[in-house]
């Protein structure tokens, strides 16, 4: 027998002194172990109802209810999860896979109750002793069934952009499209917040399958412009989408013009031409304007037998998509190509044809059985300061529309833009190529009322533009612009403290000591547009009811004239996408109107 | 320390790729010939006496099942995860898999499971035809993934009275744009 052998009894005491690791009172006391997958917990203030929970339960053990208490908004269905423990295998895919961690599980394991409808319940409303138990299943860190990040999209660097109109944005390829679509989990929360309801879970699924012909079925659905949408959309449908709370939210816009540039042309005309009625109803519409909300008007009602004249001022169609946009955002030609397809439905555009002018409203006015106004927003506001009647201080819309005309004009070597909003974006990184083509350097300057962080215009198109050399001084209001030898020579400004009011007005409060001098050849001002209203005609704008400068219309887009619609920049803003759904809720509309009553004899 | 074992097994028998996880955790893909020679050398020679574990992954879409045989060496304080592929079809067609139930008693009940939750047949093996855990199978393997397990839940569970659930998308509109705008 060794000494260890008889000591061994006694070593064993030691153990005396330490933490027990048995449960004192097993008979009362026995939580779960700490990550124990327990009763289910939901923050409903976290959760947005995406039902994507519901979706992986491979027992179809959770159902997406309606909650009084919580209202749905953009981003939030409203609606939470309720989850039957008759059917519930507590897996935690439900937790593993919650798209904002609002769902997890506790680690109590022990409910006891006589009625077995108690054990359908939705975590987070019902209330339960477990809800703010601190231990339980949480899904580990850096455990993701969706990928977190967006698929990096190529774009032209700024070197290989700054001089050039080229297209900045590459669009996805095969792989890198199915990559980005397999990211959508397909709850369909952005579907209401696009303002023509775009079927995108359902297109994107079309880009898994490959099956990128019924993708563009889709697209047609609700949008004749998705080669448009697909590049310039304002895109907010990405603003409620449910990866955006821990991640980057699917590059829908991008996804949108990767389907349609994988279809050819002829091909998407096919489609787009499913179902159109060849038979002509004999009813005759007029629009006035081929932008946006025109042309979608005149695609649905063409579609539908329907005799559609559209009437543009400008010698091509397209309106600000054509005349505002800058073509490095959306190239002409794809732009033409949309066009091209409404064209198709039989829709007649009449361009260089300018309504008060060239032909009356009171002739479209009896000649058709209703008529459009879908003009847009061509004329640009002026600040009024000092100075800005001078011939070299111009409109943001004006001049974009004299760079898409393909007018050669001399830009000076220094100008300065007023605004900080999307066009003043535009006009700035144009006239900056146009410099470097000039005079191989940039000298723009930018001067927003607002401060860095509140300027309207979109965060990348600010960010892209400094890339390109534009300077942008944000807080900055426009003072006078100082005129030497009837020359235009450069920029007062004056530091902006606050541009609205306590009450929310507009009210710029500036600090008179802080003043500077740009220094300009050119001053464009692009601080907002106005609707040129004067072909109506004085009886017609008299008989019209109007709110403030823009024509009355109810939801339907009728104005208060019972022949007269109108819809698109004009009467309600803000973007192409806003356009498109009116367009579609006017032609709605109208047929409901000529399904009324027969054509008239001509 | 496993990717030198790994450099002296290469020596004695043709292995596969080493995936190593942690120092004292690694896994060897080896054709299924050399499965059984290197499960002895590992038990025998290397210290490597306690099965872990084995189970299977169905890799569906390269027609492929991976087993998985995990020891561990005790002394060493380290694992090894031994992975065999086989071609999913010719399993599906009934292509029986070596038991190694003489070398691990325990491996006939992991077995067993495989052949229950995968179809996977191991002949010779005790008991492997019995049933496991699901009594009255009469579906495919469940484990194996073109199993639907929600269509089965839903077949054979019936949902209980008052259940309904609103898809989020037409919620939203109904509530945000009631006219159906």
């Amino acid at each position: 027998m060794s000494l260890s052998d008889v000591l061994s009894p006694f070593s064993a005491w030691k153990n005396l002194f330490r933490d027990p690791v048995t449960i004192p009172d097993p008979l009362n006391d026995r939580p779960g172990a700490p990550r124990y997958r327990g009763f289910h917990q939901n923050d409903v203030e976290k959760c947005i109802g995406c039902g994507t929970c519901e979706a992986i339960c491979q027992n179809a053990a959770i159902d997406m209810v309606a909650v009084a208490e919580i209202a749905t908004k953009p981003g939030d269905s409203g609606l939470r999860p309720r989850i039957d423990y008759g059917r519930c295998c507590w897996c935690a895919l439900c937790v593993d896979v919650c798209m904002t961690s609002s769902l997890s599980m506790s680690n109590e394991y022990k409910w006891v109750d006589h009625d077995p409808e108690v054990f359908r319940f939705t975590p987070g409303v019902d209330l339960k002793h477990w809800d703010s138990a601190e231990l339980g299943y949480r899904r580990p860190e850096g455990h993701r069934l969706t990928g977190n990040e967006r698929v990096d999209m190529g774009e032209l660097e700024p070197e290989a952009r700054a001089d050039s109109f080229v297209e900045i944005v590459a669009g996805y390829d095969l792989e890198q499209a199915k990559l980005e679509a397999d990211r959508c989990v397909s709850c369909g929360l952005c579907v209401a917040t696009c303002p023509t309801h775009m079927a995108v879970p359902e297109y994107i699924a079309t880009i898994r399958d490959g099956a990128y012909e019924q993708g563009v079925r889709l697209l047609y659905q609700t949008n004749p412009f998705s080669n448009v949408c697909g590049r310039v959309c304002t895109h907010r449908c990405e603003t409620s989408c449910a990866a955006r709370h821990e991640g980057d939210p699917i590059a829908i816009r991008w996804l949108k013009r990767h389907i349609i540039d994988q279809v050819p042309h002829d091909r998407i005309k096919q489609i787009a031409a499913e179902g159109r009625v060849s038979e002509p109803s004999g009813h005759q519409v007029a629009i006035i304007g081929a932008g946006p909300a025109g042309l979608t008007a005149a695609f649905d009602l063409a579609k539908a037998g329907h005799g559609v004249t559209v009437f543009e001022a400008q010698p091509a169609p397209g309106g600000m998509m054509r005349y505002g946009i800058p073509e490095y955002r959306l190239p002409y030609d794809k732009l033409d190509e949309d066009i091209d397809v409404i064209r198709s439905m039989g829709v007649e555009i009449r361009c260089s044809t300018r309504v008060g002018e060239d032909i009356s409203i009171d002739q479209l006015r009896a000649q058709h059985d209703s008529v459009l106004l879908a003009i847009g927003l061509h004329q640009g506001r002026s600040t009024r300061i000092p100075g800005s009647e001078h011939r070299d201080v111009v409109s943001a819309v004006e001049l974009l529309r004299r760079i898409t005309l393909g007018e050669r004009f001399e830009v000076p070597e220094t100008l300065a833009v007023i605004g900080g909003g999307n066009v003043a974006m535009d006009i700035a990184r144009s006239l900056a190529r146009m410099q470097r083509q000039q005079h191989g350097k940039v000298g723009v300057t930018l001067v927003a009322l607002e401060a860095e962080d509140l300027m309207l215009a979109d965060r990348e198109e600010i960010d892209e533009a400094r890339e390109e050399g534009v300077v942008i001084i944000p807080s900055r209001g426009p003072r006078q612009c100082v005129i030497e030898r009837d020359a235009v020579i450069g920029l007062e400004t004056v530091h902006c403290i606050s541009v609205f009011d306590e009450q929310g007005r507009f009210a710029p409060n500036y600090d008179d000591s802080d003043i500077q001098l740009h220094d300009a050849g050119l001053i464009v001002e692009a601080i907002g547009q106005a609707a040129d209203h004067a072909f109506l005609g004085e009886p017609l704008t008299e008989a019209l009811e109007w709110e403030r400068n823009r024509i009355r219309i109810d939801a339907d887009g009728r104005t208060s004239e019972p022949w007269l619609w109108a819809a698109g920049d004009a009467v309600q803003g803000p973007d192409v996408i806003t356009a498109v759904a009116a367009g579609h809720r006017i032609a709605a509309s109208m047929m409901a109107i000529f399904a009324g009553k027969p054509a008239a004899t001509r | 320390m496993l990717r030198e074992l790994y450099e002296q097994l290469k020596g004695r028998f043709p292995l596969g790729e080493l995936s190593e996880k942690r120092p004292d955790l690694a896994f060897i893909t080896l054709p299924r010939e050399q499965l059984r020679p290197v499960l002895l050398h590992l038990r025998d020679q290397e210290g490597f006496t306690h099965l872990v574990l084995l189970t299977a992954v169905d890799w569906i879409e390269d027609d492929r099942f991976q087993l998985t045989y995990l020891l561990h060496d005790r002394q060493g304080a380290r694992d090894i995860g031994l992975r065999v592929m086989l071609s999913r079809q010719a399993v599906i067609e009934g292509a029986p898999m070596e038991s190694i139930h003489d070398l691990w008693p325990t491996a006939a009940t992991y077995q067993r499971e495989l052949r229950e939750m995968f179809g996977i047949d191991f002949p010779d093996s005790p008991g492997v035809n019995e049933d496991f855990i699901l009594e009255g199978w009469r579906e495919i393997p469940p484990y194996r993934r073109d199993f639907d397990t929600l269509k089965y839940s839903n077949e054979t569970f019936a949902p209980r009275p008052g259940r309904e659930s609103q898809d989020p998308a037409q919620h939203m509109k109904a509530q945000l744009y009631p006219d159906g705008a």
